[in-house]
């Protein structure tokens, strides 16, 4: 049972802009998480605001260029079910549908999704930890079966969004309306790992909304995937997984790669070495092996997740093939 | 023990204050609330503050209901508690077992994690808004004939859920069929069953021609 | 104590009525027209309609919600609780703790509420510290979070691995063991192992598993006076009655409770909780009606589970595939206090199949984690783990088929139980049947083949079983009426806690009566209007509940026939029930509508009080079980995907085979949870508290880690001397094998063996990259 908070409806993004100013707000979108964050007393909250019915922020629009917005309070079922995004971005299809459930997936929205709250036991348990403002990790030295192999510094979270590394890899942008105006922000540099601060996900300021998510047109060749591993077949976060966005010629060459994972980071991370295997190579069995080889190369897994590193190298190796 | 009195659907919106004291005189329900009654109806950027009690009128199973709630009652609650609509059910309180869910315009979502100022201005549906008067509606029937759960307790959870498949997938494979009910869990392991219910209720029909 | 008797949640050995008419004198039913069919239940309406009402959804005028403060802390001495912050805030009715004085109308308990309910020493997070009412649960909470308590923090222990180490803090004076270790020994083991050509010896462990019923505990308590009235969410609304009663200082005819519908036990719900005694105290020192359910991360706490196991099996056997020994040394833990941590987790290692010499050593130990409570066959599928995947390494060292290795070794009279005889085994038949109605010869050699893809495997598994009670017993009451329309209503105390109690026992009585099932009137789960029974639990409701049932059903025939053979002047025994008709079966046809019966429209109404008569002496009763599945593993992720599971089970005659299905493929997915996807973690070595707080990290199986091709054998051997309606329970028995089957399916397809539950892609990625690296 959650604790008492003011509610606001805002009929506007402007107004939303403006309660989000006030110290303890938070943003309601979908519910999903913040419901869920307050009943588990992960923080506290004294002022709701809800965008909910901010209806300009719901939809998918293709612009002339054929460039792909994706309004944030878009529900991820309608991201999944969107014939655009099937066709031109099959990984963002698959990774929405990847989300929960039917039901969370009607009601949590995309930027929801990529802005959500990382599901470590720790931080949605009664401990205080790093992330909470307290003074240490629990998982270094606890139960960290399900925590970061890579960029775990202080704290050792993985991010739980399936559809942001997959923006990620696409190349997408994050429109910021804030009460600075707006600003755009690539994937790659929205999220914040812990090395630089443990207290926040995201470069988020106070009062800042995520309005659109914008996919750069997909252009010749593209082949993308999203693929996890969980611990049961539904309902479940990522014990791994990885996104893929390889632009491939017509001689079946990869001219780019965009190799993002999931479940293994405290933000989505970035391969630059499975992506400079794969750069100008065909998708041989052995530039396979390979790839999957330097995939976890830097991994430092802790004492109770080193499944991990074989679980991303197959994870990897397999869906490279898929797409070959 | 419905807390007011249903009037047409079409009054959903705009409710005014006075309208909304004129019907208190039925509503048992909220009236021993202390705290006090903010000073109009939701609308715009009104801010409610915490554990104030505001007016809300939620259409649900299309009748409309005007309650009184705090902003942070779910809808859940709002409905078990103080609408006497009990057939959705609380197994976790956060969106972990589906036994909560409902219809919000048609599709399927977890009322434990919708504020029930949320749903203002939405239509809701429960388990008890697809009975057709007494008699069990084709989803219900079908859960029945394949005997599709044991406790019972997910179970109206379970046929929403079914419901709100079938609506916007008439015809589903077996795999869409797992695929749509995995949000729903069922600790007595009826699953089998409800596989079965599920496709029987879609040869049916069901889902077809269903309200919203 | 032995095994058989500790997982008897019923009284045994306790002089109780026995049926007036023995129970001998009803003959086995030869052909049936109701029971043993396929049926719809006759509640269905209710549980799909959303009419039914479960304890969880009684809302009564006035009604409060009551909320408990517990122990953040694996192990705490409270020093002070302050609710004086807590009282005042608006909409609380009461706060509760062992701190303050108790208001005058619970003066009489203050010894209950300081020594008991709000024992100062915490010994497990989630132990109770205060409770609260409020008018509603937001602000019950709120009064919780206002309560200040005083903890003095505690040195703590919260694995049992742990437990003994030197140094290991005590959770009891005395120490960490609950007890001596339980020793059990038969024949000559050296001799055992000299006289095998293989010894294996391996360590298996299994996690512990929360029950998890999709409804929480809790209840709803009213006064009228100095009578109470509970609502609650139980298996067994009579054991709930005596536990409150006594904890009150009631008569037990002062308290009522009823359970109608529960949302789901399985063995966590066979009592009263503290829950229960905090909504009555609360609900009287405020004089209205409080609903107090728990939270579901309170549940996972506090409630019960099935304890974690460590067991190192040593077996040996004959080249012929001759079991000759078995030495079984496990330790367990029931938590924080004496709550069977061990229970039966021996058992199938003494007593499922033939061996001459049997050693096994269980010790139970306390941890600062909460106690245990009966979960579905107590100790079995922990043993059935270890047991069933050594029986199939024994099986293949010796060069067998894993369903042969088994046959050669099923016993024909109960090694645990003295050498008494079954009154009937099936086990036999069980893999038998069970194998071939799975083609499990034709799977193993096709999953050898391999598939299209290198990386993906096939591979078969299956698993025996056996469950130490589930032939039911006394007491069991049940009152049949029949009224001058024709009218049937049952009245028993048994709850229905989903496996179909009410449309098994409504199909037994309708066998007799020659009635619908569905018109008959059934009252139950209701102290006040209905017969005393036991709790639904231990698959002993159907054995214990159905001859009571049919005794009482044939008594009320028989009074018809008699009325009618005064009618008709003939000799009673030449006539007979007919869809509503008494008959002539010889001589001249004769026949009247029941409803035509002039003494019973005099009278208005016949009864018929059945009671469940005595075991048979000297012979053991017991469902047998065995299960297949196919599986199909990504070497690359190490996901599992089940394919299908068959369950082959003897249990008896069955009632109802559309309510037997469901229990066996509810066990079956319980089963598929437990060896699959579920863990109860707790912060090892550091804080000790619960990391699982909810579904999403206790991982219970969804409708994607399940097969839709699920499908039962019944084995019925037709066991007449076992009861008057020859059932056995299939609850538990249906989840005995489940894991151990999916654990050999594994190792066929991969080469691997999983010894340690859940094999989750994490634990088999590992485990085949472990084996790839030659570790």
């Amino acid at each position: 049972m959650i604790q008492s908070f003011s509610y606001v409806k805002a009929g506007s993004l402007d107004e939303a802009i403006e309660h989000l100013r006030a110290e303890g707000a938070r943003i309601h979108a979908g519910g999903t998480d913040l419901l869920g964050c307050l009943r588990d007393d992960v923080f506290e909250v004294d002022r709701v605001v809800s965008i909910a019915g901010l209806e300009p922020l719901k939809g998918v629009r293709e612009v002339a260029d054929g460039t792909l917005k994706i309004g944030a309070l878009t529900p991820l079922a309608a991201v999944a079910a969107d014939a655009r995004v099937r066709a031109r971005y099959p990984a963002l299809a698959q990774a929405a549908e990847a989300v929960g459930t039917p039901q969370l997936r009607n009601q949590g929205t995309l930027g929801g999704n990529v802005c959500q709250k990382p599901r470590c036991w720790y931080y949605r348990g009664p401990f205080p930890c790093r992330r909470k403002g307290g003074e240490r990790c629990y998982a270094v030295s606890g139960n960290n079966e399900g925590h970061a192999i890579f960029g775990g510094a202080g704290c050792h979270i993985v991010h739980p969004s399936d559809t942001a590394p997959v923006l990620s890899a696409l190349g997408a942008t994050a429109v910021v309306a804030g009460p600075g105006g707006i600003r755009s922000v690539p994937l790659d540099d929205f999220f914040v790992p812990p090395r630089l601060d443990p207290t926040r996900e995201t470069v988020l300021e106070a009062g800042e909304v995520v309005s659109e998510l914008v996919l750069p047109p997909p252009g010749e060749g593209l082949r993308s995937s999203y693929r996890k591993v969980r611990g049961r077949r539904a309902w479940d976060f990522a014990l791994a997984g990885v996104a893929l966005a390889l632009r491939v010629d017509s001689s079946g060459v990869v001219q780019e790669a965009g190799v993002v994972f999931s479940g293994v980071a405290p933000v989505p991370w970035r391969s630059r070495p499975v992506e400079r295997v794969l750069t100008g190579e065909r998708l041989t069995e052995d530039v396979v092996r390979l790839a999957g080889e330097v995939a976890v190369e830097s991994a430092q897994p802790l004492r109770h997740n080193q499944y991990k590193v074989p679980l991303l190298r197959g994870i990897v190796e397999r869906e490279l093939a898929a797409l070959a | 023990m419905p807390a007011s009195n249903p009037d047409d659907p079409r009054g959903a919106r705009g409710v005014s204050r006075r309208g909304f004291l004129s019907s208190m005189g039925v509503g048992a329900v909220s009236v021993a609330l202390p705290a006090p009654l903010t000073a109009g109806p939701l609308a715009g950027a009104d801010l409610i503050e915490a554990g104030d009690l505001t007016p809300v009128a939620l259409n649900v199973n299309e009748r409309v209901y005007r309650v009184l709630v705090e902003p942070r009652w779910s809808l859940l609650y709002t409905l078990r508690e103080e609408l006497g609509l009990t057939a959705a059910k609380e197994g976790c309180g956060r969106g972990e077992c589906g036994a909560c869910t409902v219809l919000m315009d048609g599709v399927p979502r977890y009322s434990c994690l919708t504020l029930a100022t949320e749903a203002e201005g939405s239509s809701v549906t429960t388990l008890e808004g697809i009975m057709e008067g007494e008699e069990l509606g084709p989803t219900q029937q079908a859960f029945a004939e394949e005997d599709a759960f044991q406790c019972g307790y997910c179970t109206p959870g379970q046929i929403v859920a079914a419901e709100g498949l079938l609506r916007v997938n008439p015809h589903p494979s077996p795999e869409e069929i797992r695929a749509g009910m995995s949000g729903n869990l069922c600790r007595c392991g009826a699953y089998a069953h409800i596989f079965r219910a599920v496709e029987r209720a879609a040869a049916v029909g069901a889902g077809r021609g269903g309200a919203s | 104590m032995s095994a058989d008797k500790e997982v008897r949640y019923w009284l045994e050995g306790t002089e109780l009525l026995e049926t007036p008419q023995p129970d001998q004198d009803l003959e086995p039913w030869t052909e049936t027209r109701v029971v043993g069919q396929r049926r719809p239940r006759v509640d269905a309406y209710e549980r799909v309609s959303g009419t039914a009402r479960y304890p969880s959804d009684v809302v009564l005028p006035g009604m409060l919600y009551g909320a408990i403060l517990r122990c953040p802390h694996s192990h705490a001495r409270v020093r002070s609780v302050d609710i004086s912050a807590a009282t005042g805030m608006p909409g609380v009715h009461a706060v509760l703790s062992g701190f303050s004085e108790p208001d005058r109308a619970l003066r009489a308990h203050r010894s209950l509420l300081r020594e008991q309910l709000f024992n100062p020493v915490c010994r497990h997070e989630g132990e109770v510290v205060a409770a609260a009412a409020a008018d509603t649960p937001y602000r019950a909470r709120d009064a919780l979070r206002a309560i200040r308590v005083d903890y003095e923090e505690l040195e703590f222990v919260s694995d049992e691995r742990d437990a003994l180490e030197p140094g290991a803090p005590p959770v009891h004076e005395g120490g960490n063991r609950v007890g001596d270790p339980q020793v059990y020994e038969r024949g000559d083991l050296a001799r055992g192992f000299e006289e095998a050509d293989v010894v294996l010896e391996e360590e298996y462990r299994t996690e512990c598993q929360l029950h998890t019923p999709l409804e929480p505990h809790g209840c709803v308590a009213e006064w009228e006076g100095d009578r109470l009235t509970l609502w609650e969410s139980t298996q067994g609304v009579y054991p709930v009655r005596q536990q409150v009663a006594q904890a009150l200082g009631m008569r037990q005819s002062r308290v009522r409770v009823l359970g109608e519908y529960m949302g789901g036990g399985f063995g966590s719900k066979l009592g009263a909780g503290k829950y229960t005694i905090l909504a009555a105290l609360l609900a009287k020192v405020t004089a209205r009606p409080v609903k107090l359910f728990l939270t579901r991360e309170e549940t996972f706490l506090a409630v019960g589970n099935r304890p974690p196991a460590n067991m190192r099996l040593r077996a040996g056997a004959k080249r012929d595939g001759t079991l000759t020994a078995l030495e079984f040394v496990a330790t367990a833990t029931g938590g924080a206090y004496p709550a069977g941590g061990t229970s039966a987790l021996d058992y199938l290692v003494r007593n499922l199949y033939l061996c001459p010499n049997v050693r096994t050593e269980t010790a139970d130990l306390y941890i600062n984690a909460g106690p245990a409570r009966a979960m579905r066959a107590p100790g079995h599928p922990q043993c059935s783990w270890a047991l069933e995947q050594m029986v199939d390494a024994l099986a293949e060292a010796v060069g067998m088929d894993p369903v042969e290795f088994r046959l050669r070794n099923v016993p024909e009279v109960s090694q645990a139980g003295r050498g008494r005889p079954y009154t009937t085994t099936g086990l036999a038949e069980c893999l038998g049947r069970g194998a071939e109605a799975f083609g499990w010869a034709e799977a193993r050699a096709r999953a050898e083949e391999g598939t299209a893809d290198p990386t993906v495997r096939r591979g078969v598994g299956m698993a025996g079983g056996m469950w130490a009670a589930g032939g039911g017993g006394p007491p069991s009451t049940v009152i049949i009426k029949l009224f001058s329309d024709g009218a049937v209503s049952l009245n028993m105390g048994a709850s229905d806690i989903g496996t179909g109690t009410k449309t098994v026992m409504a199909m037994v009585a309708a066998e007799e009566l020659w009635v619908d099932p569905g018109e008959i009137q059934i009252e139950h789960a209701d102290t006040a209007t209905t017969h005393f029974a036991s709790a639904s639990g231990g698959s002993k409701t159907v054995p214990t509940e159905s001859p009571a049932v049919r005794a009482a059903a044939v008594l009320v025939k028989q009074q018809l026939l008699e009325m009618a053979a005064r009618q008709l002047d003939v000799d009673a025994a030449t006539l007979d029930l007919r869809e509503g008709r008494v008959v002539s079966t010889s001589g001249p046809p004769r026949e009247v509508a029941v409803s035509e019966l002039t003494e019973l429209r005099r009278r208005g109404f016949v009864e018929g009080i059945g009671f469940r008569g005595p075991n048979p002496r000297d012979k053991e009763v017991h469902p047998f079980v065995a299960q297949f599945c196919e599986v199909e593993v990504d070497l690359s992720t190490g996901e599992v995907e089940i394919l299908r599971f068959l369950g082959a089970h003897d249990s008896g005659r069955v009632l109802n085979r559309t309510t037997y299905d469901n229990q066996v493929f509810g066990g079956m997915t319980m089963g598929i949870g437990f060896g699959s996807t579920e863990k109860r973690v707790l912060d090892r070595g550091q804080s000790g508290l619960l990391l699982s707080r909810g579904w999403h990290d206790y991982r219970i199986p969804t409708a994607m880690d399940v097969p839709a091709n699920m499908s039962t054998v019944p084995v019925d051997p037709g066991d007449a001397e076992a009861n008057t309606t020859g059932a056995k329970g299939i609850g538990e028995p249906a989840t005995i094998p489940t894991a151990a089957a999916v654990a050999n399916a594994v190792y066929h397809a991969t080469g691997v063996r999983i010894t340690e539950t859940p094999i989750t892609p994490a634990r088999l990625v590992e485990a085949l990259a472990g084996r790839e690296r030659g570790v």
